[in-house]
């Protein structure tokens, strides 16, 4: 029998609903993204955030029943992301997916927003193991090692800034716009690696850290302009962004390596970064790693990655009760 | 008829279950900033104690603000759904309204909830729900001032405000639901009446001045 998951995903400033199917199908997905509410203040604001998901919940659940062509007694379950992410978001796409698993009387699958991720891999390829997962976000820059469906062994982090937080930040010393990171990308195409930058983290653990580089470029602007010189903004994207990407394969090589592993997957909204999935096709290719990431459309926040990851947590029994708690961090296990 | 009244405005949360007039069910308590983990719980242990199922109502009253933020929006976001999804009414209360319906009551009253930094979201009432000043988000001394106006003035609160004596409400929820038969027309478009911008708005308002 097919199963079929209503999955809420509200961890940030998108307020998205899915139905998938038997955890690789997307039946129906939608997206209600803040993005240009707090583009105009430079970043999410939680509490803006927060009452923004409130206002579409119903409004994208329905759109969701319309495109799906489903009802609710067509639905086997209710997942939902309980963290991490901002408690004030989470709590709405969980009181909203509690509610309908208690009127509708349908099980509760909690799902870890990071596990979700790595799934939107699924949505395009069924994923194969053992594999090394790179979660690459705004929120997140960590190595797991996944032996089997739904076994998650963290191996390396950011010891401090997530890399898409690195990103927004240069971006904003860059005087570019909200968000920055695909504006770096663009940019760094445009110009050429000039620019004295340090390689983040160059050890021997699969460990990573940002916040030295990003204060590398906010130093060397400053510099440059106590100096009257003016910086070339590709070309500083460019050196910045061989950093991180230098940085990124050189870890996720090693890991793969010291693990044994021949399958590699990208997830997060870094992995839509085009400078990345060149270099990472490249040295995938060169090392005959079999290397995925997920559509462009899964890369972002959305539920239909919390829909292909709850169906594996579901088949191994995972379920949540009314009590579950929004958890602004929390391990992925 | 039979309707859900519902307040998750503040610490204390009120669940109740009404039948034709009468309160068949009622539970109070102290959510402790665990609203969120708690009070579906809640909702299910009161449908199952009376015999009931959620589908079998009519209608729900939510207490939709002013109060804590977060609290408003669990409590708005699970009537939203349940209107949505069972189709059933939805009447959206005034919190400072519910402050002011007490039972045995003939003053003039005036209900606060603190709002921090010397704000409080206040207004007055008479005793038959006739708004006076509306519901609003203003300095203490200034609500203060606005009251004197009146003889046999009240200050109603269910914590203790600093600057102020209040009496705790003793809330006559049947009057109160009696007063409003105004159904929300549109479940999508509804919102919490926070009574107040958030920080971030004020700024870019006072920027742009």
């Amino acid at each position: 029998m097919d199963t079929y998951i209503l999955a809420i995903e509200s961890s940030c400033d998108e307020t998205s609903m899915a139905i998938v199917k038997n955890g690789c199908i997307d039946v129906a997905t939608v997206v209600f993204s803040q993005m240009t509410t707090h583009a105009n203040y430079g970043g999410v604001v939680p509490e803006i955030a927060s009452r923004m998901h409130v206002e579409s919940i119903t409004i994208v659940l329905d759109e969701l029943l319309t495109k799906a062509n489903l009802k609710m007694d067509d639905i086997t379950a209710i997942a939902v992301t309980y963290g991490p992410g901002l408690i004030g978001s989470l709590l709405i796409g969980l009181t909203a997916a509690k509610t309908l698993a208690y009127i509708y009387n349908k099980p509760l699958i909690p799902v870890h927003h990071i596990a979700g991720h790595i799934y939107a891999n699924n949505l395009t390829k069924k994923m194969e193991f053992p594999l090394i997962a790179l979660v690459v976000s705004g929120g997140h820059t960590e190595l797991i090692y996944m032996k089997e469906h739904y076994s998650f062994e963290k191996i390396g982090g950011t010891l401090d800034d997530a890399v898409g937080e690195a990103y927004d930040k240069v971006a904003r010393v860059l005087n570019l716009s909200y968000p920055g990171g695909p504006i770096i990308d663009k940019l760094a195409k445009q110009g050429q690696d000039v620019y004295n930058l340090p390689i983040p983290l160059n050890d021997d653990s699969f460990n990573f850290s940002f916040s030295g580089l990003k204060s590398a470029v906010i130093n060397l602007k400053h510099n440059e302009e106590q100096r009257g010189n003016k910086v070339d903004t590709a070309n500083l994207a460019c050196s910045f962004q061989n950093r991180v990407i230098s940085s990124l394969t050189k870890k996720t090589i090693k890991a793969l390596k010291t693990y044994h592993v021949q399958n590699l997957i990208i997830a997060g909204g870094v992995s839509a970064n085009i400078g990345l999935r060149e270099a990472m096709d490249k040295i995938c290719r060169e090392n005959n790693i079999n290397l995925s990431y997920p559509e462009f459309k899964y890369c972002t926040d959305n539920a239909t990655m919390i829909g292909a990851a709850s169906y594996y947590a579901y088949k191994l029994g995972r379920r949540a009760d009314l009590d579950l708690k929004a958890m602004a961090t929390c391990k992925l296990n | 008829m039979t309707s859900l009244f519902l307040d998750t405005s503040s610490i204390t949360y009120t669940i109740a279950i009404i039948k034709d007039d009468k309160i068949i069910y009622h539970q109070t308590g102290d959510s402790l900033n665990k609203l969120s983990d708690i009070i579906l719980t809640e909702i299910d242990v009161a449908f199952k104690s009376i015999n009931l199922d959620i589908k079998d109502i009519d209608r729900i009253y939510l207490v939709n603000g002013p109060g804590s933020f977060t609290g408003i929006r669990i409590g708005l976001t699970f009537a939203k759904i349940v209107a949505y999804s069972l189709k059933k009414e939805l009447v959206l209360l005034s919190k400072l309204e519910m402050l002011s319906c007490l039972k045995e009551e003939n003053k003039i009253i005036v209900p606060v909830i603190d709002a921090r930094r010397g704000y409080v979201y206040g207004a007055i009432y008479d005793n038959k729900g006739n708004q006076l000043l509306k519901d609003q988000y203003i300095k203490l001394d200034e609500l203060k001032v606005k009251a004197n106006n009146y003889n046999d003035t009240i200050y109603v609160s269910e914590q203790p405000i600093e600057g102020v004596k209040s009496i705790r409400p003793n809330y006559d929820l049947i009057s109160l639901i009696k007063r409003h038969n105004e159904v929300v027309s549109n479940i999508h478009t509804c919102k919490p009446n926070y009574l107040k911008k958030t920080e971030a708005e004020e700024k870019n308002d006072k920027k742009n001045k």
